[in-house]
């Protein structure tokens, strides 16, 4: 009997055995795996359980708190809407976007770098605290940026060309954040695309903006200068095709700085053909098109400029035809940019050629007090040499002093800018304006871009920019 | 150490640990606990302590291990009740007196578990009786028939079945072990016990069956075929036995599974829970990531993510037959592993006992109630863990239920009336021996 009864004993043992192996499969081997199945909302339910950190502006006012009701916190927005589409959402339903995906390990106090306290805490296993994150936004000229953008669907992004910090982000159509969730059916099906980062991921025509990347390659190369002289017929032909300049104009012979203050297209597609595709595209390359920004924000939240083809980016060596070259050089042609890109050639300009990388924050400060991040500015493109840089800076004066661009003048400060306007064929314009400000030390530079507008870049985008230009300018203190 | 030093120094040990975790908790969620909690602290040591100096009078050379086990499981299941649902932990306290007291009856009325035997067809009745009163009477709970009411209380009579079958089949068992292992005649060249011998093994059969199909319940129909089955072999050696229950079983579970829908969905739901996260499958689902979450350390005791805003535990039942997951989570893989080993622990001294007793009877019914013990842990254990299908039985000690403390606390008192004379043979006290001898 007693062998029949440790053999029982050994079954029983193995089947207890069994349960070990199983828990260890479901609590270590696979412990990840479950905790990301869709099915498993564990782990936003739990983080709604530490009081979330702040997202503050560059002012130290709270743009994104965090309320405690019932356990659980939730966020509020004691300034109402204050770039939503770039700080993004956070929702049990929905899950996260923008800033509050990406910075969410901070937000919680679950990342590693937040201090002594933090890791004394994740020892004991105690619930951490968010860390507060200030950001480079400044909430007011934001506002003026939304404000500006009211009843229009369109962008305006604004960096210190100095740093890369970003000083205002605003997309419209906008919303509310404090009651997405209600809204959620409604955004998310709007054609206007109201959850859409416009600054970030809208991908235009940049028109007669673009020519100043095509400037900065003439001038680069050498075989082109300030006054290096052409003559304009209204028609440039080529290929079998022809370029001919916005509302049918003829200007006769003109500079290379009359053509940009002027927006000839029949230079500028001249000038193309001269540089040819190979230096147009490196060129482009040089102020980063083809990559995408270094924008800390989630994937696909952040799109490359450069030629676009049905299938999505094309590669830099893509076949272009010479007529496509000299559409190229006018901004038109397969040539996609967002207004971060183009804020970012405007802040190239302004600051000797050096592209600093952007950036949204300032510093990270720990539950304790401490700052554990901060943000140190760094070149992300060299775009030109100086002399470039200062040849231009000089041409895109000229530009708001008599040129397409002389709406977005500002009275005692010298504001240096490109206009665009890229017609959509459907009667309706998408109107640009690329500028920096004050142009002899410039501390603001700004990509503004209005979409189904009737008027132009001179007329639709320049003045806004002036109007958050001179906001910017206004503040006590910048990033 | 004399053996109940030594179950002192554990009970110590135990009380130690559990006022640890108890602390934990109370500090987790400090502001929502009065001096109430302290007062349940104290009814507790009150009560084991109290349990142990009755064991020194009644039985000084019990097994000193299973009332410290007893005590440590109760205490991790009383601590994670009060966690999840404060209310609960009074009741079950309330339960825990009452168990209390039916040990001490049990002890004071048996006395020697031997008595127990001569009254073996009443007790094997009562406990079918018990079974029939579930089926006539029951009230369904989470699609299982398990429980009645009565008195303003609900019962479940199949806790308190369990020891009685598990007596009577010890008994009945031991007394026709030998006509049952003696082959008759062959089939297929294996020997084979005449037909007749084959009779209990039906009726256990139709018993287990009448289980799934009326109170739809797997588990226990599982959980007492397995019973009869083990002490079948126990009692015989003989594989046959094992082979045939198997074969039954399975065949009885296959027809479950084609008349009883209830019993139907948890099979489906083993085999694959995701289709039905939000359906039948979101317990299980639930249950599986609360435990993963528990990771090695787990998030410690009233420190882990169980309850929603509202008070609700996230996983359906959480105190009652999914309170391992709860201790997964606080307790991490560690103390998962460390409470599946104390159970085991428990189930390893049950055969002990039964390995070193004297009589037939005593060796089938130690060895029948820590099978039914360990079988019980392993079912609702698996179960939670998606290890075999999920069905609805307690965790012994642990999950909220007064029937199930107090069962299984009866199950303690035979084991340490097994043990206790076992050792006391065994040190070959002379006057003891003709004291038993005496009694027959």
């Amino acid at each position: 009997m007693n062998r029949a009864i440790a053999k029982v004993f050994i079954v029983g043992a193995v089947l207890f055995v069994a349960l070990i192996v199983n828990l260890t499969w479901i609590m270590v081997v696979r412990a990840d795996w479950f905790q990301h199945r869709a099915e498993n909302k564990r782990s936003i339910a739990k983080e709604m359980k530490i009081a979330r950190g702040d997202l503050l502006g560059f002012d130290g006012t709270v743009i994104a708190g965090s309320e405690r009701r019932s356990g659980y916190y939730y966020r509020v927005y004691p300034q109402g809407t204050v770039a939503p589409q770039l700080l993004g959402y956070d929702s049990v339903r929905y899950g996260r976007s923008g800033i509050e995906a990406q910075l969410n390990d901070v937000l919680t106090g679950e990342a590693n770098d937040l201090g002594v306290q933090s890791w004394i805490d994740k020892l004991l296993s105690r619930k951490p605290v968010g860390a507060d994150v200030r950001l480079t936004l400044v909430p007011e000229v934001q506002k003026t940026a939304q404000q500006a953008l009211r009843g229009q669907k369109g962008a305006v992004i604004v960096l210190d060309p100095q740093t890369g910090a970003l000083i205002a982000s605003a997309s419209s159509p906008t919303y509310d954040p404090a009651n997405l969730e209600e809204q959620w059916a409604r955004l998310s099906t709007d054609e206007s695309a109201p959850l859409l980062n416009r600054p970030t991921q809208g991908l235009y025509v940049p028109g007669s903006a673009f020519k100043v990347v095509t400037a900065t390659a003439a001038l680069d190369s050498g075989k082109v200068s300030a006054d290096t002289q052409f003559v304009d017929t209204g028609t440039y032909v080529v290929f079998g095709g022809k370029v001919t300049n916005y509302g049918g104009a003829v200007y006769g012979p003109n500079s290379f700085t009359t053509a940009l203050t002027y927006s000839i297209n029949t230079t500028f597609a001249k000038v193309g053909n001269t540089l040819t595709r190979k230096r147009l595209i490196a060129g482009m390359e040089q102020y980063g098109f083809y990559e995408t920004p270094p924008l800390p924000l989630p994937a696909g939240e952040v799109a490359p400029s450069g030629r676009y083809g049905k299938k999505g980016l094309l590669a830099p060596d893509a076949f272009m035809d010479p007529l496509d070259v000299a559409w190229a050089a006018c901004g038109q042609e397969k040539i996609l940019a967002t207004p971060l890109q183009m804020a970012l050639v405007a802040a190239g300009v302004a600051n000797g050629g050096r592209v600093m990388a952007p950036y949204y924050v300032q510093t990270v400060r720990s539950a304790s007090g401490a700052v554990v991040r901060k943000t140190e500015p760094k070149v992300w493109m060299v775009a030109m040499t100086p002399q470039t840089a200062t040849t231009l800076n000089t041409m895109m004066r000229r530009v708001v002093e008599e040129g397409t661009g002389t709406a977005a003048a500002l009275e005692g400060i010298a504001v240096a800018g490109k206009t665009g306007t890229a017609e959509k064929g459907d009667g309706t314009n998408l109107a640009w304006f690329i500028a920096f400000a004050p142009a002899d030390n410039p501390t603001v530079a700004i990509a503004v871009v209005i979409e189904d507008t009737q008027s132009t870049g001179g007329a639709a985008a320049a003045p806004l920019a002036a109007t958050v230009i001179k906001s910017a300018l206004a503040q006590p203190g910048l990033p | 150490m004399s053996r109940r030093n030594l179950e002192l120094l554990f009970l110590v040990l135990a009380g130690a640990v559990s006022t640890m975790a108890y602390v934990s908790v109370y500090t987790g969620r400090f502001r929502e606990i009065g001096s109430v909690s302290i007062i349940y602290g104290l009814i507790f040591v009150a009560i084991f302590f109290g349990l142990h100096l009755l064991i020194r009078l009644v039985l000084p050379q019990a097994d000193p291990f299973l009332l410290p086990i007893t005590a440590l499981l109760a205490a991790v299941g009383l601590t994670e009740i009060f966690r999840i649902k404060p209310a609960l932990a009074l009741a079950q306290g309330q339960w825990l007196l009452v168990g209390a007291a039916l040990f001490v009856i049990t002890l004071l009325v048996v006395r020697d578990h031997k008595k127990l035997d001569r009254y073996r067809y009443l007790i094997g009745a009562v406990g079918l009786v018990l079974l029939v009163i579930t089926i006539v009477l029951g009230t369904t709970v989470n699609g299982a028939k398990l429980w009645i009411h009565a008195f303003g209380m609900s019962i479940q009579p199949s806790e308190f079945a369990k020891l009685a079958i598990v007596v009577f089949l010890a008994g009945y068992l031991d007394d026709k072990k030998v006509l049952l292992s003696v082959p008759t005649r062959h089939v297929l060249g294996v020997p084979v016990p005449a037909t007749k011998y084959f009779g209990p093994l039906l009726i256990m059969w139709v018993l287990s069956l009448a289980m799934l199909v009326f109170m739809k319940d797997f588990g226990m129909a599982l959980l007492f075929m397995s019973i009869f089955v083990a002490l079948m072999y126990m009692a015989t050696a003989r594989v046959v036995y094992v082979a045939a229950g198997v074969g039954m079983f399975a065949a009885a579970a296959a027809i479950a599974l084609m008349i009883v829908p209830h019993v139907q969905d948890r099979f489906t739901v083993w085999l694959d829970p995701w289709p039905y996260a939000s359906t039948t499958g979101y317990q299980l689902l639930q249950s599986l990531f609360t435990i993963a979450d528990g990771g090695i350390l787990g998030s410690g005791f009233g420190r882990g993510f169980l309850l929603f805003t509202n008070r609700q535990p996230v996983v359906p039942d959480l105190q009652t037959d999914f309170i391992f997951a709860a201790i997964a989570n606080e307790m991490g893989i560690l103390g998962a592993a460390g409470v599946v080993l104390v159970y085991l622990l428990f189930v390893w001294r049950g055969f002990r006992i039964a390995v070193y007793a004297p009589d037939g009877f005593s060796k089938l019914l130690a060895a029948g109630l820590a099978t039914a013990f360990g079988l019980q842990t392993f079912i609702i254990i698996g179960g939670v863990t998606r290890l075999i299908p999920l069905t609805g039985v307690t965790l012994p000690f642990v999950s909220y239920g007064g029937s199930s403390i107090t069962a299984n606390l009866m199950l303690v008192a035979l084991l340490l009336m097994v043990s206790n004379r076992t050792n006391i043979i065994l040190a070959g006290s002379e006057l003891e021996r003709r004291r038993l001898a005496e009694r027959g």
